[in-house]
């Protein structure tokens, strides 16, 4: 890929009032082209990118290479480890302090439950906060949940669950309420009703929004609320590095969790874990940028694997289409998409527009790897190309929305010393969700028992492809859903924890003649692994 | 693949100090990104790398003025020493948004809950800490004389790095003030149209719904 058109060229070429005609035929893909512009060009389709799963409840399932890797590797600890360890213990142990597992946490308390809230960063560090496009609900007077059913489900080329995604929608508008009653504020009208925007693959508007920050404010409106809980307990810096089984290793009993701040293990023994860890763009899968917050290493799927979850999906991964190229330290943070839902275009390097923008977003990541592969893209160097988001061309037929609806943006561009009101923005796929994740019920349980799984660790709901603002309806959704089940479980909790499920995936390695040489979970990139966490 | 600024080849060409290491980076890295690429110890306060989450604070020290940042939104520059703050602790002012029932008494309530907020001694020292550039002293002054939807508004960018706590000779703790100013705002005055109505609606249809289920019965 060393063609494109070079920067400083491009950028001459570029005028933010050219005519640019209408949509020509490429931009404008009939169902049957699109499915190869996805298949030619979309990185799930990428040679050597998939491989079959050996060991595990998913064995012979097709898995990405570097996420198979580390879903059947060594652990970290056995029972040697566990001698002398400290246990706590709770009723509900949720992991995970982004929105998903606050939710599940809130949830949990109002029920009467007493719950610990261990996440590996700071609370609030996830990728909610940064997921500021907004939320879905049908609310307005055209729209449905039937519809909003349909758009996820056709948004997910029809593999999501549609039991999981009609609870999910049904649940859209109370999830608001709420919401609202956490204190979270919404952008409203004139007349007091919630503004929404029509986003990408939705049939009618249905993204409510706080102006360009959703994910902010509702982080710091849960992470408030969780703070203030007299129930919820919160450790700060502890990642979980293991489950706990029962002494037949078929029931989740607890985790193990260890410490950034001095390296202890913990243990700790509950009836229900509820697992909230998030994605895994910190994986860096195929070699991309990702747009994800530094925590995500997907150490909920290698944990909820080795005690015999049974996982979907493995295969399917949303590539966010407009992740930035430059500046160089927000290379892969993201230009949210309702930009493109206000009406900014994308165009090539030769000016023209080549995709519908409002098409779901592996269509329109498709679109833009292929300008970039057929030479078509701007390219700054070697490893850089991108397309522009025509900014510009927004601020012009619109003078001020910019500064207005997207403060969020124009701060992080100031700090670098881009104004995208006269300059568009160079920007390219990046890594950004992980459409699968672990089997769920309604209640967000796992296939094994007293294991629950919400957010993004958990699959079933968006199919092969996500759309906008279903993540931030998901969980709160399915956060609820699990902290109320995962309170309503009253047995006598564990008798005896072990790591049975550990031996077992050991046995299972060994028999295969797998190597176990890598330790998993990953826990942070190796490069910010240096001063704070040795593997 | 990493984040961290592409310069394989180049000489690092900025000297500074992490955490009381002497650290070589590249024109251009973030804070952040000098720290990985040194291994500096203890950096173990990074969550978005793009200014919304609050949790790479910084004390920043030039020559001998003191200051303090967002490590992901600071650039490494010659001289600077860095020090990762710790964790924010705990919070001193307690409530639970569903204990308020009654909108008219939320000024004593306010008044209850962070009692300091009414002794500001105007040192700027919130002000001046702010990443963001919030007006937070004046945001307080606005808490404390009840007008609570413009105190949140003025904290509508606020990231919750709570360096306006730390620097708070009273107390204040501004970051919670705001926090809750947002928050009774919402808990009490927004309420949607459409949202009603369609929740109305959904409850008719359950209602529908189960009525039909006990007439089969």
């Amino acid at each position: 890929m060393s063609n494109g058109i070079p920067l400083a060229e491009a950028l001459a070429r570029y005028r933010p009032d050219a005519d640019i005609g209408l949509l020509p035929e490429l931009a404008d893909p009939k169902l049957a082209d699109m499915d190869t512009l996805l298949n030619t060009y979309h990185p799930d389709h990428l040679r050597n990118s998939v491989i079959k799963l050996t060991v595990g409840t998913n064995a012979g399932d097709s898995c990405q290479r570097e996420l198979a890797g580390l879903l059947q590797a060594e652990a970290f600890i056995d029972e040697a480890d566990l001698a002398g360890t400290p246990v706590t213990d709770i009723d509900v142990l949720v992991i995970g302090g982004g929105g998903a597992g606050c939710a599940a946490a809130l949830a949990a308390a109002e029920k009467g439950a007493r719950v610990l809230l261990a996440t590996k960063l700071r609370l609030g560090d996830s990728n909610t906060v940064m997921a500021e496009g907004g939320i879905q609900a049908a609310i307005e007077p055209d729209d449905t949940i039937q519809r909003h059913i349909q758009d996820t489900l056709r948004g997910g080329h029809h593999a999501g669950d549609p039991a999981l995604v009609s609870a999910m929608a049904g649940d859209g508008p109370e999830v608001l309420r709420w919401l609202i009653r956490q204190g979270m504020q919404f952008e409203q009208t004139p007349s007091g009703d919630l503004h929404t925007r029509r986003a990408g693959g939705m049939s009618t508007a249905r993204l409510v929004h706080c102006r360009d920050y959703t994910g902010l404010e509702m982080m710091r409106v849960l992470r408030e609320a969780v703070i203030q809980h007299r129930s919820i307990e919160v450790w700060e810096q502890s990642p979980a590095v293991e489950l706990l089984s029962n002494e037949h290793g078929q029931k989740c009993v607890g985790a193990v969790l260890t410490s950034l701040l001095d390296n202890q293990l913990r243990i700790v023994r509950t009836r229900s874990v509820i697992l909230a860890t998030g994605g895994l763009g910190r994986l860096h899968l195929n070699g991309f940028p990702t747009s994800n917050h530094l925590g995500a290493t997907g150490d909920g799927l290698v944990l909820a694997y080795r005690i015999g979850a049974r996982l979907r999906e493995l295969d399917s991964f949303q590539y966010h289409p407009t992740g930035l190229v430059h500046p160089s330290h927000l290379s892969g943070k993201l230009v949210t998409e309702g930009v493109r839902a206000a009406g900014c275009l994308l165009v090539n390097g030769f000016g023209q527009r080549f995709i519908d923008e409002l098409q779901p977003r592996d269509v329109v990541c498709s679109a833009i790897l292929r300008e970039c592969g057929e030479g078509r893209g701007v390219r700054i160097d070697d490893q850089r190309v991108g397309v522009w988001l025509d900014t510009p061309r927004l601020e012009r037929a619109n003078p001020g929305l910019l500064e207005k609806q997207f403060p969020n943006l124009m701060t992080r561009t100031r700090v670098s010393g881009i104004d995208p009101r006269t300059e568009p923005l160079l920007v390219h796929p990046t890594l950004h969700y992980q459409n699968g994740g672990a089997v769920i019920d309604a209640n967000g349980a796992t296939t094994v028992p007293g294991l629950y799984a919400v957010g993004e660790v958990a699959g079933g709901i968006h199919g092969r492809n996500r759309i906008m603002g279903n993540a931030l309806l998901e969980i709160i959704s399915f956060g609820r859903r699990a902290g109320i089940a995962a309170t309503a479980n009253r047995d006598r909790g564990p008798k005896k924890v072990t790591l049975e499920h550990v031996n077992r995936l050991r046995r299972a390695l060994t028999l295969a003649d797998m190597p176990m040489t890598q330790r998993a979970p990953r826990i942070l990139p190796d490069y910010a692994a240096g001063g704070v966490w040795k593997r | 693949m990493s984040t961290t600024a592409n310069k394989s080849g180049q000489q690092p060409d900025v000297a500074l100090t992490i955490n009381g290491l002497a650290v070589n980076a590249h024109t251009g890295m973030t804070l952040v990104e000098a720290a990985w690429h040194a291994g500096a110890p203890r950096v173990t306060g990074v969550g978005c790398m793009e200014g919304v989450c609050g949790s790479c604070r910084v004390m920043l020290r030039r020559g001998t003025n003191v200051t303090v940042g967002l490590a992901c939104q600071t650039f490494a520059e010659n001289n600077i020493e860095v020090v990762f703050l710790p964790p924010a602790s705990a919070p001193r002012h307690h409530y639970e948004i569903d204990d308020f029932k009654d909108a008219w008494d939320i000024h004593a309530r306010f008044q209850d809950i962070f009692p300091e907020a009414s002794r500001c001694r105007h040192c700027h020292g919130c002000d001046t800490s702010c990443p963001k550039g919030i007006t937070v002293e004046n945001g307080v002054a606005l808490a404390a004389a009840g007008r609570y939807r413009e105190a949140g508004g003025t904290f509508f960018e606020c990231v919750m790095c709570e360096l306006c706590d730390v620097a708070c000779p009273e107390l204040i703790a501004p970051a919670h003030v705001g926090l809750f100013c947002r928050r009774v705002t919402a808990h009490f005055h927004l309420r949607p149209p459409n949202l009603i109505y369609r929740l109305e609606e959904l409850r008719r249809e359950r209602q529908g719904a189960t009525l039909a289920e006990r007439d089969e019965e």
